[in-house]
């Protein structure tokens, strides 16, 4: 008989039945037939693996983040291992990443076969840059900031250190589309930049797919030929490679996306903004590092708080789908275990993972939703 | 005989045919806001494991990932050996490399499979598994390699990429080794509408391990128990999938029969596949072989047939394997096959009259040649 045991997040679950929800898909597509008319011509002209979508969709990318090349791949996390891969860092090799983040940016760097090397986070929780130049061995290939809740890193700093040590910068900015730093995008900080088009993430398709920017001309042919088994043309290999490319039809929905994508950023920023305002005056929640040079996009807003669980339950027992991005770092993973990390490593990675809360921002929710949000967080420390 | 123009593939005839199946399907997931697993990838997961014999099949980002996976699971890697077939598609090679392990190539028989009795020759202290390649959808000689594979402590790992529904002495392809990689890539005989791939397996472990994997490594939202990967089948892309499942035995028989017309008509004039007593492929590629190929190609290409080569340049001729060390006259089989092969366009919606007018249109190819 056959058998299923897979895990689903609570997030996707169809019957979720908080009002205040991080879930905003079903209000997001809800001209939905419309993107089926459209990737219904795509399946017409059989135009699959690549094709005329994903072109149209790179050069749209690249101009939003105004880069030379973007590079539509299979997810956030196969940007990251691909790009890491088209670096050369492989066997051996050590890669500078924070230690607090998504499972994803430490599993591209394992699969490349290299080893993750953690550095302490900051007040805004992104990687500390005073942390990452004593971690530098002989072994160091490259630096992989993550622009975690879509808040750039300290790039200037980081950038330093890099061409100090000669060391590629690899940007997760999976959370960070149209976040700038000092007025450069996400997409042009560092020498590659990745991001996810996760169903969750602030520009969605209907499954798995991601994108890769670049100026080095360089890196966007190596990584064309690696995410399509290293072929140029239909039968030539040139190098054994991989297989990630974004899917045609889900290349059909981020267009579709891409020219709604101001609006769901400002509609982040405003509700991040008005939760910002209206927190900052409760004793118990702390609000981490705002920069005036930083635009920072919220994929995530979190904030850390006293009594965090309590308040998690609370805040779900009253219909807010209250999140926690997420409880346990990196380096106190069952799968780090080899690396030999313990508590206290990381001081402030920890102290935030135990107390951070996450609040919805998406552009559905309304200013009446954010104002019982905030209500009922004052009652509860009242 | 009118002139025809006859594609090599035709997707959008399969999908006008089952469109409102398929359109239905895309608007509740559109509604359910659930695109990543969720009981949409559940329930094509448990209807493939059903259809191949299997007590799990685990929905993955495409074939290659499927086989990549796999060796993954079997802990594959740096210093091990792999054997694979080296007329192949190359990603059943590369899956091999990506691990970190090294690919062993070796020459197939007259049915383009994996020759077994060359397998043992290439059999080190380092190998670690085989992957016999269910090439164009015939399986591969499983009993000799399982055999071989027992006596030497190798896992065998099936490559079934082109060969969803085939039997082999009764058995489902996919139910022959301690796991099978399949694609769903749109050009294959269930094919979704971008990337797909599916595993399967009897072995209760290796799919508890496989479906961690596959999905970051992830216990649960919070644990993670192992560096993963994320590599999963799109819910979308599973409910196209299971749609297509219900029509995949009619599909399949569709595409033998046409072997059957194409085998009649054709083996006076060229060497046809032949199936065994023992084995039921299902033709995703027909490929014939003729000393006069790339003539014959041209002259149906003018006939408004289109066909194609799978595939000209074995895996170890490629500028990819040029590390491994092998050179032209290695493996002579498939050196003299790639020069050789033809596929005809065989697929369900190919009619009678069009498979017709390609058998013609080659008789009328060599008729010709013999007057000339």
């Amino acid at each position: 008989m056959a058998i299923t045991e897979n895990f689903l997040p609570e997030q996707y679950r169809q019957n979720n039945k908080l009002g205040i929800n991080h879930n905003y898909l079903d209000q997001q597509f809800s001209d939905h037939e419309v993107i089926w008319a459209k990737m219904r011509e795509v399946v017409i002209r059989g135009d699959f693996t690549l094709g005329t979508e994903v072109d149209l969709l790179e050069k749209e990318y690249a101009k939003i983040s105004g880069t030379n090349h973007a590079i539509g791949v299979g997810s956030g996390t196969d940007a990251i291992f691909l790009s890491l891969r088209a670096l050369g860092v492989g066997e051996g090799d050590e890669v500078i990443t924070t230690a607090f983040t998504f499972y994803a940016t430490i599993g591209a760097i394992v699969t490349a076969g290299a080893k993750p090397v953690f550095c302490d986070i900051g007040a805004d929780y992104n990687i500390d840059p005073l942390e990452i130049e004593a971690k530098i061995t002989p072994a160091t290939k490259a630096i992989l900031p993550v622009h975690w809740s879509g808040k750039p890193c300290d790039m200037d700093a980081i950038e330093v250190i890099a061409q100090k040590h000669n060391l590629a910068i690899v940007g997760d900015a999976c959370h960070a589309i149209s976040a700038t730093y000092k007025g450069r995008t996400a997409g042009s900080l560092g020498t590659l930049a990745c991001f996810s088009f996760h169903p969750l993430k602030n520009l969605n398709v209907w499954g798995d797919g991601g994108i890769i920017t670049t100026n080095s001309d360089e890196l966007a042919d190596k990584l064309r030929l690696m995410r399509n088994h290293g072929l140029v043309g239909r039968d030539e290999c040139h190098m054994f490679a991989y297989n990630s490319r974004l899917d045609t039809i889900q290349a059909v929905v981020a267009r579709h996306l891409l020219g709604k994508i101001n609006h769901i950023t400002e509609s982040r920023v405003a509700h991040a903004d008005y939760f910002d305002q209206e927190l900052r005056s409760v004793e118990q929640i702390i609000i981490p590092k705002r920069d005036t040079d930083i635009y920072q996009v919220y994929h995530i807003y979190s904030i850390c708080c006293q009594r965090r669980s309590e308040l998690q339950n609370y805040l779900i027992e009253n219909g807010v789908d209250a999140k926690v991005h997420y409880p346990i770092p990196m380096h106190l993973q069952p799968a780090a275990d080899y690396l030999g990390h313990k508590k206290g490593d990381f001081p402030i990675a920890e102290n935030i993972a135990d107390n951070t809360i996450s609040l919805p921002v998406h552009e559905f929710i309304s200013r009446d939703q954010q104002d019982h949000v905030i209500k009922l967080i004052k009652a509860f420390y009242d | 005989m009118t002139k025809m123009t006859i594609p090599f593939v035709d997707l959008a005839g399969q999908f006008r045919n089952i469109e409102s199946e398929l359109t239905t399907a895309f608007l509740d997931i559109g509604r359910s806001g659930v695109y990543i697993m969720g009981e949409r990838l559940d329930s094509f997961e448990l209807k493939a494991a059903d259809y191949c014999d299997v007590k799990h099949a685990i929905g993955v980002g495409h074939g290659s990932d499927a086989l990549f996976l796999i060796l993954k699971a079997l802990d594959v890697g740096p210093g091990d050996e792999v054997i694979t077939a080296t007329n192949s598609f190359i990603a059943s090679a590369w899956v091999v490399a990506a691990t970190g392990a090294t690919p062993v190539l070796v020459d197939v028989a007259e049915d383009f499979n994996i020759e077994p009795a060359l397998i043992e020759a290439a059999i080190t202290e380092k190998t670690r598994a085989i992957i016999p390649v269910h090439l164009t959808g015939r399986p591969a000689p499983m009993d000799e390699i399982n055999s071989l594979a027992e006596r030497h402590g190798l896992h065998v790992v099936e490559d079934a990429a082109q060969a969803i529904g085939a039997r082999y002495r009764g058995r489902r392809v996919g139910s022959l080794g301690v796991a099978a990689g399949f694609s769903l890539h749109p050009l294959k005989n269930l094919g979704v509408y971008g990337d797909g791939g599916l595993i399967t397996t009897n072995d209760d472990k290796l799919a508890s391990k496989l479906r961690v994997l596959r999905n970051h490594g992830l216990r649960n939202r919070d644990e993670c128990e192992v560096w993963g990967f994320n590599s999963r089948l799109d819910s979308m892309q599973a409910a196209f999938a299971e749609i297509k499942l219900g029509f995949l035995d009619s599909w399949n028989e569709r595409c033998r029969a046409i072997a059957v017309k194409y085998q009649t008509g054709l083996a006076d004039f060229v060497q046809v596949p032949l199936d065994q007593a023992w084995e039921e492929c299902v033709y995703h590629n027909f490929v014939i072989r003729t000393e006069k190929r790339d003539e014959l190609m041209a002259y149906l290409l003018e006939h408004g047939v289109d066909t194609r080569i799978h595939y000209p340049i074995p895996i170890h001729l490629q500028d990819a394997a040029k590390d491994l060390g092998y050179k032209v006259g290695n493996f002579p089989n498939a050196e003299k096959y790639a020069k050789t092969m033809i596929s005809l366009p065989i697929y369900p919606e190919l009619s009678d009259a069009q498979v017709d007018y390609i058998t013609q249109s080659v008789k009328s190819f060599f008729d010709e040649l013999g007057k000339k």
